[in-house]
């Protein structure tokens, strides 16, 4: 990130001016589209420079496609895909004559694609106005302008004692601010393993000892909530429906490295995420839980909701923190890294939803009870699954570690609907690895996945059914890499563009280069978008190779 | 490839047949550059790595503005004034008819009626060589350059204060400061690689006061702005002093070991408190406290100005009160705190440091001084006067009395640049003979009688010092076109048919002299120079001084000297018939006449002299943004394009001189530095109006606080 | 000090050093093409990747911090081989091959990458000769950032911003509306430190015959 831009933001934050980015976004709100005087706007009153506040409105899905009265965005995230592949948009956009990207000519009805909604319980999706819809029947409704909101499934917890799917009473916080104090925090923490939900996997303790030991004038807590790999909705079940169990998280997170404000990105395609945690907030201060001497102590934590604007890099770190200043949401090569130098160049910790969401019941309960969520593994706490529309059950779970991969998918959430057979399931995210039907007795941990080319991610399980052909699947997220990529590094901007091109047409895909390609990407790419989309494409070179049209 | 020291940037060249290796002739920053030229065009110039002072970097002029070189202009044979017309000459006419009228003046009026006036634009050599022809062949003191017009206040005041006419410390000194005080300069426009480096510094933290009645570009990354009335800078650093001192902020160790004269400036300090300072300049009391505090609490802290502290009444005062606050604080000789003059251009140092200046010899030695004088005369083997010469000023004034006959001016044009142009035109005109060494012809050539064609600074070999007194290496990229030479052969032969042969080969020849006749630039040699070059005083042994003062001050005793000045009212003020103030000064596209810069494609960038006006006194005078309006001032007036912005504050306007038919120093009077005869270009009191209106009643400005 | 070896020459360098800086101080090559001295390194090429002793695969060199005891491998087979795909698909995205001058195609050159196996989409774009001095050639752009950077790094105007996204990336100047009309200086620190002459100096342009 470039440090001169980010002291410039500092200084205007210093004044309490909005970001570059909401500018924007308030103006596409207001009219639409972005034209060069709201540029200038924005630049004006956030302190970005023109040409920086250019390249921001150049980056973001929410800002580039002109809206009409009727905003009808329909997904074409992995759910979705393995619902319907590439017939939703294809329905819609021949119903409304128009092309995805485009605005009807009496700015009545306008098209997009965006990837994902988070109701890949019921995909497909199509999202008009801040309404989202689902299921038999959407794409009909969104042409002749009868969306209305889909249901969602109630979440589930399989413990004994549910924990994530709670609601908070802010124990956690109680106790940290009384018999722990700041070192047993950071010890517990430490202690139990809490490693990151979000994908990486890495501990948080290490990441709060670091930031707790690091200078500066101010520190911030950021939680991730860009869950953006498709077929994944478990942060918005806990930002909608526990949105108070995070800001404990965060206020703890705050506690233990010394930070007095955080920020929560909420993704822009959960339009119900950010004012449920306005409400949230708002309920917590009154309550003496936020704010000023929490709890009549001289502790002061306050969180600030932003929202993103479509783009899925912005789940890296630096790049979340670049989105949160109101950069472009491109990658930032680490070192520094975050808890060194985030926003504003001070230190930052970034953890995702669900792993802040985790943290008062480690400083309520302790280690050892933490440990004991997951009895027939060694890794630590419960994690929440979540499971696509083709599934009987589709909802989100909370689940120990350690059950089959067989026993999720049967068991949990019911099998495949409509007596469908299981092809194979993507575990994690986009970068996943994809587990065939033959290895689903694979156990559902760290690292029995990673042994097969696989993860855990953030946890969604995404079921291809016997009907889905793996070329699609290949060329289904090779599209969505090269679209998603931020462009910053080599490998990934130009290799997953050139990884689709081999997939995009009917010719034989010509292995050798593929290879090199993947190479490349592995080693090659700054972070885990190029770094992660070869995993999939592996697992299927090495399961699916028939189906992939092989030279 | 990569391995090897890369000392220049970007792509490789190809099809180079000459590639040098040079330093910009702009301004005063002194960019290293690579030049590279193809059958006598240059075709790229770029920017060293390794340059000590841009360090990879430079500005559009030094890097493309090089298109002058062969403008279809420029002087290729020498002209001769013949029934009123410039015509061609040749060499041998022209040198015959220089010759011919000198020596007649000489002789029926005496040396001193002739005077000579050295290009701050030329080489240190091309200097030394016109002040050796100007004492030892025409035999007078009235060799002057145009330092007088910028920084000769710095010059006296530095002198004075610390004993070394020059920066106390090097740009790198801008990376170390905690604090930088910006006064009267305005570097991302005028020095734009020293700009861009105090950019960075704050944005990396160091803290700016700029003070400028106008909101320059570094205000906005600047801590505090100031924006005092013009004229009134000396009240403004008489306040800092104040506070600086009732604030405890005073290194009573510094000032006892190393200074002398400071009980007298706290006397006079007690009638400076934010208060009255305030009174006096327009400043906001607490705005200033807040300054003093945070250039007094920084461990290290840097003063750096220009010409809008110069170029003023009491320009040399405002530097010695700068200095002031240094000693009194000691941040002065230390990594981070340096007193840095911006000097404008490329060689104002230089010519003054190689004595082109009527009372000095090399290193501001008195030309009043036997032993120095006695030096020279037996150095160069002829007699040589014992009085102080004329100042430019000076010079138009007695050319206006009938008491000069003859200038000899290479490489400035007095009549577009040089205040009261009514005057100088007056001077001129009245000149018996005038001699105009020049690249194009320009406003000062309507009146030479003869015109030599000579060489740019890309077309020549020598030496510039740039303002952290760092001699650096010129080399040619190409040759001077047509018949045109360099500026150091024209003098060595101009010299030589005087009577008087410098015995030299080569500009190198000329700067060994000047080392061995100047202890301060004992070690200076073409070998020790190389790519970096070196910083005075240098040493017989090479090495060199990037910082000064760390010890000893160099003036009798030791010590730094303070100066007890009150502040005085500029010269010219805003009245009922002149209302607004007029500053003039410089952009960042142009240079100065703009000579060379209107020759390139920085012209199709700026193409014309705007005056900045104020929104508020733009509505009140009916003025709208494009407009040409007319400036009247009490010596002159002009007409020019309005330009309304908010980087000004009502009251005051502002506008450059880089185009000649805008004639902007028609309107700045006599009124000049009391002790330097520095122009007070800053201070002009002005009438503006839209054109085609009647002068009329107009209120006087309201005080606007 | 930090003491590193490089390609098995011992080398010691200043705390905060780089692998790049160590490998410059052992006089072995390391390729680079987003690296520019003048500034911040900015880690977006990847083929700078070197070896290092212990770590399970290549690191960049201008963005990894040296450490006491690490044993650099410049020439790591799975390094350079990553570097000249990386080259390769850079070759690849460029509508006409780079000129011999530039830093790209020395590079090229001497990673010995030949003609792009690749086919596939390349950059559009026009020229933009409006500039006195600076030439855009927005189809030669690789989106190295280094302009982006010299304008805000080392002159500090601003002008520039990458835009797009993914393969569609590239940079302009302002509100693209050109140089003139953005906060641009016309310094040319962009052109300097431009490897593929998307930027460069319209002298140069002219030189060869090109507008």
């Amino acid at each position: 990130m470039s440090r001169n831009l980010v002291e410039l933001i500092r200084r205007h934050h210093a004044v309490d001016a909005p970001t570059a980015l909401e500018v924007l976004k308030e103006a596409v709100d207001d009219h639409g589209e972005l034209t060069d005087d709201d540029r200038r706007r924005a630049a004006e009153v956030s302190g970005l420079p023109e040409a920086a506040v250019y390249g921001v409105s150049t980056f973001y899905d929410d800002l580039l496609a002109p809206r009409g009265e009727r905003h009808v965005r329909v997904c074409t995230g992995t759910a979705c895909f393995a619902a319907a592949r590439e017939t939703t948009i294809e329905r819609v956009g021949e119903g409304l004559g128009l092309a995805p990207g485009e605005r009807g000519a009496d700015g009545s009805v306008s098209l997009a694609e965006t990837v994902c909604l988070g109701f890949c319980h019921s995909s497909p999706a199509i999202r008009v106005g801040d309404t989202v819809d689902a299921g038999p029947g959407v794409a009909e409704r969104a042409i002749a302008g009868e969306t209305r909101a889909a249901a969602e499934p109630e979440w589930v917890s399989l413990l004994p004692e549910p924990v994530l799917v709670r609601r908070s009473g802010w124990s956690g916080l109680r106790r940290a601010l009384g018999e722990l104090g700041r070192e047993g925090l950071l010890a517990e923490v430490e202690a139990a393993e809490v490693r990151g939900r979000g994908g990486a996997g890495f501990p948080a303790g290490a990441k709060w000892a670091f930031a707790a030991k690091a200078e500066g004038e101010q520190k911030f807590i950021v939680a991730n909530g860009d869950e953006g790999d498709p077929g994944s909705y478990i942060d918005k079940y806990l930002m909608e429906r526990n949105p108070e169990l995070l800001l404990e998280g965060m206020a703890l997170a705050g506690f233990a490295v010394g930070a007095a404000h955080g920020f929560v990105l909420c993704r822009s395609e959960y339009p119900a995420s950010k004012p449920s945690l306005e409400i949230a907030a708002a309920s917590a201060r009154e309550r003496g839980l936020l704010g000023d001497g929490i709890l009549d102590t001289d502790f002061d934590f306050d969180v600030t909701i932003i929202e993103g604007a479509g783009s899925y890099v912005v789940g890296e770190e630096t790049a979340l923190l670049a989105c949160v200043q109101g950069l472009r949401g491109t990658v930032s090569a680490r070192p520094p890294f975050p808890a060194e130098r985030g926003v504003y160049g001070m230190p930052t910790v970034v953890n995702n939803v669900e792993t802040l969401s985790n943290i008062p019941f480690v400083a309520t309960a302790g280690t050892d009870a933490y440990r004991a969520l997951s009895p027939d593994t060694d890794t630590t706490g419960s994690k929440l699954v979540c499971f696509n529309e083709r599934f009987a059950r589709p909802s989100v779970y909370e689940v120990p570690f350690g059950m089959t991969v067989r026993e999720l998918c049967e068991d949990v959430a019911g099998g495949l609907r409509d007596g469908a057979e299981i092809k194979a399931v993507q575990i994690g995210g986009p970068l996943g690895g994809i587990l065939p039907a033959s290895l689903l007795d694979t156990r559902f941990d760290f690292e029995p996945l990673a042994a097969v080319g696989c993860m855990v991610g953030h946890g969604s399980i995404l079921a291809f059914d016997q009907a889905t052909d793996m070329r699609d699947v290949a060329r289904h997220l090779l599209r969505f890499g090269a679209d998603e990529s931020c462009g910053k590094c080599f490998p990934c901007r130009i290799g997953l563009r050139r990884a689709y091109e081999e997939f995009a047409t009917d010719a034989a895909v010509d292995r050798a280069r593929l290879e090199d390609l993947l190479e490349a990407l592995e080693l090659g790419s700054l972070c885990a978008h190029g770094g992660g989309i070869p995993a999939p494409l592996r697992s299927l070179l090495t399961h699916f190779p028939e189906e992939l049209g092989l030279a | 490839m990569a391995t090897a020291i890369r000392t220049e940037a970007g792509p490789a060249r190809e099809h180079a047949d000459r590639t040098a290796s040079t330093t910009c002739g702009y301004c005063g920053v002194g960019c290293r550059l690579e030049t590279t030229a193809v059958d006598g065009r240059i075709v790229s110039i770029r920017p060293a790595l390794d340059g000590p002072a841009n360090e990879g970097h430079t500005c559009l002029k030094g890097r493309f503005a090089h298109g002058f070189t062969r403008s279809p202009d420029r002087l290729r044979t020498p002209l001769i004034r013949t029934d009123g017309e410039l015509r061609p000459a040749s060499w041998e006419e022209a040198l015959e008819v220089i010759v011919a009228e000198l020596g007649r003046i000489k002789g029926e009026h005496g040396s001193d009626a002739i005077a000579g006036l050295a290009s701050s634009r030329a080489t240190n050599e091309d200097c030394y060589a016109m002040a050796r022809m100007i004492r030892a062949a025409v035999g007078t003191n009235n060799i002057d350059n145009c330092s007088r017009v910028c920084h000769s206040p710095t010059s006296f005041a530095m002198r004075k204060a610390f004993g070394l006419s020059g920066a106390t410390g090097s740009f790198t000194d801008i990376d170390h400061a905690e604090v930088a005080v910006l006064m009267g300069v305005n570097p991302t426009q005028g020095h734009p690689v020293v700009g861009a480096r105090i950019k960075q510094a704050a944005l990396r933290g160091c803290k700016l006061v700029t003070i400028d009645p106008r909101r320059i570009e570094l205000a906005d990354y600047g801590a505090i702005h100031l924006a005092p009335r013009p004229g009134t800078n000396a009240a403004v650093v008489l306040g800092l002093c104040h506070v600086v001192r009732r604030e405890g902020l005073v290194d009573a160790d510094f000032i006892a070991a190393r200074t002398e004269g400071y009980e007298a400036l706290e006397e006079l300090l007690e009638g400076y408190d934010p208060a009255a300072v305030e009174e006096i300049s327009g400043v906001p009391a607490g705005r200033l406290e807040a300054a003093a505090r945070l250039y007094g609490e920084a461990a290290s802290a840097s003063l750096l100005w220009g010409l809008g502290v110069t170029e003023h009444k009491y320009g040399s005062e405002v530097v010695q009160l700068l200095c002031d606050l240094a000693l009194m604080t000691g941040k002065v000789g230390k990594p981070g705190s340096a007193l840095l003059p911006l000097r404008g251009q490329n060689n104002v140092q230089g010519s003054s440091d190689m004595g082109a200046l009527p009372d000095t010899y090399p290193a501001y030695r008195s030309v009043e001084d036997p032993e120095t004088a006695d030096l020279f005369e037996a150095a160069w083997g002829a007699p040589l006067s014992r009085h102080k010469g004329l100042t430019i000023p000076q010079m138009f004034d007695a050319a206006v009395a009938g008491e000069l006959k003859a200038m000899y001016i290479f490489g400035e044009d007095v009549a577009q640049t040089d205040p009261d142009t009514a005057h100088v035109a007056a001077a001129l005109e009245n000149l018996e003979f005038l001699v105009c060494q020049e690249i194009f012809e320009n406003e000062t050539t309507k009146f030479a009688d003869v015109v030599l064609p000579a060489s740019a600074f890309l077309e020549k070999e020598g030496t510039f010092i740039n303002a952290e007194r760092r001699f650096q290496v010129v080399e040619p990229a190409i040759d001077p076109p047509g018949e045109a030479r360099t500026d150091f052969e024209i003098i060595g032969e101009v010299s030589r048919r005087l009577g008087h042969d410098f015995g030299w080969e080569t500009p190198w020849d000329a700067l060994d002299e000047v080392a061995r006749l100047t202890p301060h630039y004992a070690g200076v040699s073409r070998e020790r120079l190389g790519r970096h070059g070196l910083q005075w005083p240098v040493r017989p042994d090479g090495s060199d001084s990037p910082t000064l003062y760390d010890a000893v001050f160099d003036r009798p005793g030791g010590r730094g000297h303070f100066a007890a000045l009150p502040y005085k009212a500029p010269g010219d003020a805003a009245d009922q018939e002149f209302p607004l103030v007029l500053v003039t000064g410089r952009i960042l596209q142009h240079y100065n006449a703009g000579t060379m810069t209107r020759r390139t494609g920085n012209a199709e960038l700026v193409d014309r002299d705007l005056l900045e006006v104020h929104p508020l006194d733009a509505e009140r005078l009916w003025i709208s943004d494009g407009d040409k309006v007319s400036v009247r001032s009490r010596v002159g007036r002009i007409e020019v394009e309005a330009k309304v912005t908010d980087r000004i504050e009502p009251g005051h306007v502002f506008t450059t001189f880089h185009f000649p038919e805008t004639r902007t120093n028609l309107l700045i009077g006599q009124s000049a530095d009391v002790n330097t005869s520095c122009p007070e270009y800053k201070v002009v009191a002005v009438d503006v109006r839209p054109i085609g209106e009647q002068a009329a009643f107009t209120p006087v400005v309201p005080d606007l606080d | 000090m930090t003491k590193v070896t490089v390609d098995g020459v011992a080398v010691e360098v200043a705390p905060g050093a780089t692998l790049l800086d160590a490998a410059k101080a052992a006089e072995r090559w390391v390729p680079t093409v987003c690296f520019d001295e003048r500034q911040a390194p900015f880690g977006a090429c990847r083929v700078c990747l070197v070896g290092v002793s212990g770590a399970p695969k290549p690191l960049p060199a201008c963005t990894t911090l040296c450490r006491d005891g690490m044993e650099i491998e410049t020439e790591e087979p799975r390094a350079r081989r990553v570097a000249r795909a990386v080259v390769e698909l850079v070759l690849s995205e460029l509508p006409e091959p780079p000129a011999p001058r530039t830093e790209l195609a020395q590079v090229a050159e001497r990673l010995e990458v030949g003609e792009p196996r690749w086919g596939g989409a390349t950059h559009a774009g026009e020229d933009d000769f409006r500039h006195p001095y600076l030439a855009f050639r927005h189809q030669l752009c690789i989106s190295c950032g280094r302009c982006v950077r010299a304008c805000d790094e080392v002159q500090g105007a601003f002008a520039l911003t990458a835009t797009g996204r993914g393969f569609e990336a590239n940079v302009a100047a302002g509100l693209d509306a050109g140089f003139e009309d953005s906060t641009c200086v016309s310094c040319g620190a962009c052109a300097d430190t431009c490897p593929t002459d998307a930027i460069t100096e319209m002298g140069l342009v002219r030189q060869s015959g090109r507008d």
